[in-house]
């Protein structure tokens, strides 16, 4: 389980947070104080930082660079100051991404997702599932000799509920990554998008890939 | 400072000239002095007359005429004393005296509003950042609990108006707190609707999105502000049909990129179009839609013109309507792009 650490001191918005990211299955760590925090972090060995600019005693922008100078801990910062040159001065000091608030937190969750995902080196252009072989960059699903070409959203949905396999995705979670994607899709081309993804991977043997929960949204088995 | 000005202007003195002459010279008359002394003391005492009048129309000529001149040329008319030089006769100089009081007594009220204005600003834009905080926490709690969308829309709408306020104070400070850089369209638009997804898909409206991966130079946070009002525009001003779309393109024209947003809305009646970049102007659209504040689009104008883009806006009533930011490729541009 990834470790997250939340240096945020509104402390609802933290609080909000902890159960949001530990609903998404990952680890959270909070500070208990703000007075050492450099050694503090350190202690923790966090995969990722998600820190407000506006924390008391040091300035966020200032303790990203103090950090910086001693670990390449992945860092997101958060705030409400929305300006480009905010922005521009937390990039240069290091952060690997800006996100202002209020935030959506789906999109929240794809950020820190697309960061931790950038530091695990190898992503794999194929992956197996079942007794299929999806080829990513190619958009093609393989079983032997038989081979079917997915679309672009088709590969997009599949890869998501993928990486959640064996976990409830809601419809909202598919349409945020499409549109995160420049597929700026309805519900009823969702709706049509799962379905063809379903009949293709019948298709290729495997039945009922895709369970609805209804009210909930999709699960990958 | 007309001559003719100048003798009408004096014209008390100018008969009391005479008046002395014919005296005097009735006087010389009296006492017989010979002809040929009269008509030099006639040539003398005009010539000195003339000299003296000359001498003093110059001396006021020259001063206002410069004043008058620079005080045209001058943006700013109220710092006028700093570029005239002093006077040399008592009328300017009292003049002169009185201009710099007046002036320093004025730039010290300005600069009293400036400080205050600044201070409200200031004030403004913390004020929003601290009612950030709890609007997140809100977001994230409505998300942690599942509840119902309707209470995220409401709190987008208070988010949109905290928007609007915050870039209004920026567009109409006069310190630069943008930075221009490359930028690239579709991360704009991506990031725009994404922010209004929720609404788009609730209200059943199809998005088409093709900017060719063109960037442009602009600050990123102004343009994303400036994009969402138009979309929200757009979502406002919808008409209850079964097509409703969004068409949002980017194209290059001749030395430009033009990012352009289309939508089959209720458009705009051609008495008003000229006006919807004014500010607070609402016009017949305003009182058909609940919420309109004629801000939106004068807020945008105006950022526009800060980052020096062109804004076009074209439509028809029960069609469509268009709006179009045009960003100049400029040299600077162009030199950055041959680089790569």
């Amino acid at each position: 389980m990834k470790k997250i650490l939340i240096i945020e001191d509104d402390e609802s918005v933290r609080k909000e947070l902890e159960e949001l990211l530990s609903n998404a299955s990952y680890e959270v760590l909070t500070l208990e104080s703000y007075t050492n925090m450099l050694e503090d972090i350190l202690s923790m060995y966090p995969d990722l930082i998600l820190l407000d600019i506006n924390i008391p005693y040091m300035n966020g922008e200032m303790l990203l660079k103090n950090l910086r100078k001693v670990s390449d801990i992945p860092v997101i910062m958060v705030t409400s100051k929305n300006t480009e040159i905010d922005e521009v001065l937390s990039m240069s000091y290091g952060a690997d991404d800006y996100i202002t608030k209020p935030y959506n937190p789906t999109i929240l969750l794809l950020r820190i997702g697309a960061v931790l995902k950038r530091g695990e080196k190898n992503i794999a252009d194929v992956i197996l599932y079942h007794d299929l072989s999806i080829e990513i960059k190619k958009g093609i699903a393989k079983k032997g000799s038989e081979e079917i070409i997915l679309t672009k959203n088709e590969m997009i949905i599949f890869l998501y509920l993928y990486e959640r396999m064996g976990s409830i995705v809601s419809r909202d979670e598919l349409m945020t990554e499409l549109w995160n994607n420049d597929e700026y899709i309805n519900d009823n081309a969702l709706t049509v998008n799962i379905s063809r993804l379903r009949s293709k991977l019948r298709e290729l043997g495997v039945e009922d890939a895709i369970e609805t929960r209804k009210g909930q949204g999709y699960i990958l088995l | 400072m007309k001559l003719r000005d100048y003798l009408k202007d004096n014209f008390f003195i100018i008969v009391l000239v005479f008046l002395t002459y014919f005296i005097i010279y009735s006087f010389m008359i009296g006492f017989k002095i010979i002809g040929e002394f009269r008509l030099c003391f006639t040539i003398l005492y005009f010539l000195l007359f003339i000299l003296l009048f000359l001498y003093d129309y110059f001396r006021k000529y020259f001063f206002y005429k410069e004043i008058l001149s620079k005080l045209d040329l001058l943006d700013e008319k109220y710092l006028i004393c700093e570029l005239v030089s002093k006077p040399s006769f008592l009328d300017g100089e009292i003049l002169y005296q009185m201009l710099y009081e007046i002036n320093k007594s004025m730039n010290e009220n300005i600069r009293d509003y400036r400080v205050k204005i600044n201070d409200f600003k200031e004030y403004v834009e913390l004020w929003i950042h601290e009612v950030k905080l709890p609007l997140s926490a809100l977001i994230l709690y409505t998300h942690n609990k599942k509840v119902d969308k309707t209470l995220v829309k409401e709190i987008q709408r208070i988010d949109n108006y905290l928007e609007q306020i915050l870039y209004y104070i920026r567009s109409e400070n006069t310190e630069v707190d943008y930075i221009i850089k490359k930028v690239d369209l579709n991360k704009v638009i991506r990031d725009v609707l994404l922010k209004n997804k929720d609404i788009l898909l609730e209200r059943g409206i199809d998005v088409v999105s093709d900017a060719q991966k063109l960037q442009v130079l602009t600050d990123y946070k102004w343009l994303e502000f400036m994009i969402n009002q138009v979309i929200s525009n757009s979502m406002k001003y919808m008409r209850d049909i079964l097509n409703k779309k969004i068409e949002i393109k980017a194209y290059k024209q001749e030395n430009s990129i033009v990012l352009e947003i289309f939508d089959n809305g209720m458009g705009i009646p051609e008495c008003d179009i000229g006006r919807v970049f004014n500010k607070t102007f609402t016009g017949q659209n305003g009182r058909k839609v609940p919420g309109s504040t004629g801000m939106g689009l004068y807020i945008v104008s105006n950022l526009c013109k800060k980052l020096g883009h062109k804004l076009e806006i074209e439509s028809e009533v029960g069609k469509y309507t268009k709006v179009r930011f045009i960003f100049d490729d400029n040299l600077f541009y162009s030199e950055v792009r041959n680089k790569e």
